[in-house]
């Protein structure tokens, strides 16, 4: 008898034994909490978080993220620093991020600061709180500056997506192809008073003083202007060929839109305009916004690129749960792609501790909508503009006409990923 | 040129602003800051008829412009009516219920880059470099217009002359018959139809998100400080000064310093005169 219950413990120990060794699935264990703190209630803040569920809601259908040999499910909380809204001060979201933190204890947080000056401001909260922080919105390259002031104070953080010169970068280099191709060299530049507005307009302006550009106007405009005519005139005026226009604020950017179509500007719109390179754009500014050209970064965001089917899937998986595409064109991917690269770097680290975490996010190494993800030494998504295999890749298209008369974005840049050549509106044409 | 036409035009769009926070305080007294709350609210109203009703826009805009005329009422007999004749009480009241629109606009997901107007008319005309679409025309046309169409109000009619009385002399209005408090309600009615009239013509300009109603009262306290409080010509000269101004910096300063002229305004006419260019409400006692 005594032999008998022996061997049936022996057997159920040995039976069991794969189960103990697998990760358990996380239905019973305590969720790992991921912070969302930004500004909800702008499309970059409310599409971006949609975008984090939606990663969150693939990874718990999976049974969670493996800490140790636990699986634990993901849980979102979120905190509105309303910084995406003209006159928020940096103050307030700061205390809406610190806020979160000591409450909700989150293992990592995502997205982030909207703004870049509350990026910025941020970064000693992070790092006071060591919380590894995967930021997808803001853009100023001073985050990098920053960081190297202090890399073992700020290691925590880190840069999900572009920054305002990989999206300037990619717009400079459409430009060559428009000087070459179309024989345009007269440029005005408008952009919105911020950070990273400013570093993106530089680097146009000083690209194009590079490569023989004539400059008709630099103009700076606060980022809750309503009135864009003094710019517009000068635009006309001065018989600007292209206006180069860089402005985050749906608002301000709707507005110009519709005033650049209203006072009939005779010039090529490129930059970052998100009212018109949205999906929905000829439906609300018109179909004026046809030969526009945006950047959209990264790509994916609201996009698909027949050369990236990454891009597709990822948006008709978006489609599908939330009924309609991403408006802005921009950062949604990164959103979505920063939760896969945590729940990689805490598998890796088989634990919560931040330190390690980070030690993980460092190595990551990760195939994902937005291209390759890989981070250099002051911890930014590198981004080139030949391959998604090996990089982060952005994509310039440009609203045409198909040959049923529906306006379309056609990718015109990168080479790698063009579907077309950029076309001249038959109203500059000589 | 260009100075002159789009300093006009901007001037406009300010007095359109300024028009119903100017008459209602005229009138009643009160400074109803849930002014711009109602302008935006009335273009969200608009766009939901427009999209989720299929109504065409010129009925959508009419029946907005009457659901904003009988919210300003509704807000007199049922916020107001307890802290009427305390004015800081009454200006708390109207900010708060104006904010909170605001915020449960963008709470409902009102914001974004979807919300929009449709344009009145297509098109436009150059007048020598200068072009000018056809809507930016109609904005200046219904300024002169709503002008025109209030001084006639309140110089020929009945009801206009009543709150031609209750602005003068309220204690003797009273007297006469004129009921206060019905005056002060039709007021507010008034001056919230002003706002939604303005929302439906210059939000066709642009895109439409609850934060507009924050600019919207300061442009309109800025013009209202600068031309004094109650005064319609104050009113007018104040969008001159204010709308010109700005397209001014932004032409020999730089686009970015725009902002800073209705603020800059604010200041300097409250520390040389703080009744405003035309203010007569607190003359007597800077004289004093």
């Amino acid at each position: 008898m005594k032999r008998r219950i022996i061997v049936m413990a022996l057997v159920f120990l040995f039976a069991g034994f794969p189960f103990f060794m697998q990760p358990q699935e996380g239905a019973c264990a305590d969720p790992i909490v991921i912070g969302v703190p930004t500004s909800l209630y702008t499309p970059f803040g409310s599409y971006g978080l949609k975008a984090v569920n939606l990663a969150v809601e693939e990874i718990n259908a999976k049974g969670g993220v493996a800490v140790g040999n636990v699986k634990r499910p993901l849980k979102v909380v979120v905190a509105d620093t309303r910084d995406g809204e003209p006159g928020t001060p940096v103050h307030d979201a700061l205390m809406a991020y610190e806020k979160m933190i000591t409450e909700q204890k989150p293992a990592a947080i995502v997205i982030g600061a909207f703004r870049s000056e509350v990026l910025i401001a941020a970064m000693d909260l992070v790092a006071k709180y060591k919380v590894p922080h995967l930021g997808t919105i803001a853009q100023t390259p001073v985050f990098q500056a920053q960081f190297k002031k202090d890399p073992a104070k700020y290691k925590y953080l880190f840069r999900v997506t572009t920054d305002a010169l990989v999206d300037a970068t990619y717009i400079a280099h459409t430009l060559d192809m428009v000087k070459k191709d179309l024989g345009l060299d007269k440029i005005l530049y408008i952009y919105q008073d911020t950070l990273w507005a400013k570093a993106f307009a530089g680097l146009m302006q000083k690209h194009c003083k590079e490569t023989g550009w004539t400059e008709v106007g630099y103009e700076a405009y606060a980022d809750g202007a309503s009135d864009f005519s003094p710019a517009l005139t000068k635009a006309k005026e001065g018989k600007a060929q292209v206006i180069g226009m860089v402005w985050d604020v749906p608002l301000g950017a709707g507005v110009f839109a519709k005033q650049y179509v209203a006072m009939k500007v005779p010039s090529l719109l490129v930059g970052f305009i998100p009212p018109m390179g949205s999906p929905i754009a000829p439906k609300v500014v018109g179909p004026e916004v046809e030969y526009g050209m945006t950047v959209e970064f990264p790509v994916g965001a609201t996009l698909a690129l027949a050369k990236l089917p990454k891009t597709g899937e990822f948006l008709d998986k978006f489609k599908k749960k939330y009924g309609e595409l991403p408006e802005p064109p921009a950062v949604n991917s990164s959103a979505y792609d920063s939760v896969f690269v945590l729940a990689s770097a805490i598998e890796r680290a088989g634990s919560l501790d931040p330190d390690k975490i980070t030690e993980a996010l460092e190595k990551t190494d990760y195939p994902g909508v937005s291209g390759k993800i890989k981070f250099n030494q002051d911890h930014i998504m590198v981004f080139g503009e030949k391959s998604a295999e090996e990089t982060g890749v952005c994509v310039v298209f440009q609203w045409q006409k198909d040959k049923d008369g529906n306006l379309k974005r056609v990718p015109i840049y990168p080479e790698f990923l063009a579907e077309g050549k950029i076309q001249l509106p038959p109203w500059m044409k000589k | 040129m260009s100075l002159l036409i789009y300093g006009l035009i901007n001037s406009v769009i300010l007095a359109l602003y300024t028009a119903g926070f100017s008459l209602c305080y005229g009138i009643s007294g009160i400074a109803n800051f849930s002014h711009g709350a109602l302008y935006i609210l009335s273009g969200f109203t608009a766009w939901n008829f427009l999209n989720a009703a299929g109504l065409p826009f010129y009925l959508a805009a009419v029946l907005s412009v009457i659901i904003t005329a009988i919210l300003g009422f509704l807000f007199y007999w049922v916020l107001l009516l307890r802290v009427r004749g305390t004015p800081l009480a009454e200006l708390i009241v109207t900010f708060a219920a104006g904010m909170g629109m605001l915020e449960l606009l963008t709470w409902k997901g009102f914001y974004g880059m979807r919300y929009s107007l449709p344009l009145s008319m297509k098109g436009g005309i150059e007048i020598g470099p200068v072009a000018i679409d056809f809507q930016r025309l109609f904005v200046v046309g219904t300024g002169v217009a709503l002008v025109f169409l209030l001084w006639f109000f309140v110089h020929h009619t009945r009801l206009g002359l009543a709150f031609r009385a209750m602005a003068q002399n309220e204690r003797t209005a009273l007297s006469v018959g004129i009921e206060s408090d019905w005056v002060g309600s039709l007021s507010m009615a008034l001056g919230a139809a002003l706002a939604a009239i303005a929302a439906m013509v210059i939000l066709p300009l642009g895109m439409m998100e609850s934060s507009i109603g924050l600019e919207v009262l300061i442009y309109a306290l800025a013009v209202a400080i600068v031309g004094g409080l109650e005064s319609t010509l104050g009113m007018i000269v104040g969008s001159f000064i204010i709308g010109f101004g700005q397209i001014a910096a932004a032409r020999y300063i730089g686009a970015k310093w725009m902002i800073i002229v209705p603020l800059a305004a604010i200041v300097l006419v409250l520390v040389i005169k703080p009744s405003g260019i035309f203010g007569k409400f607190k003359e007597l006692e800077e004289r004093v």
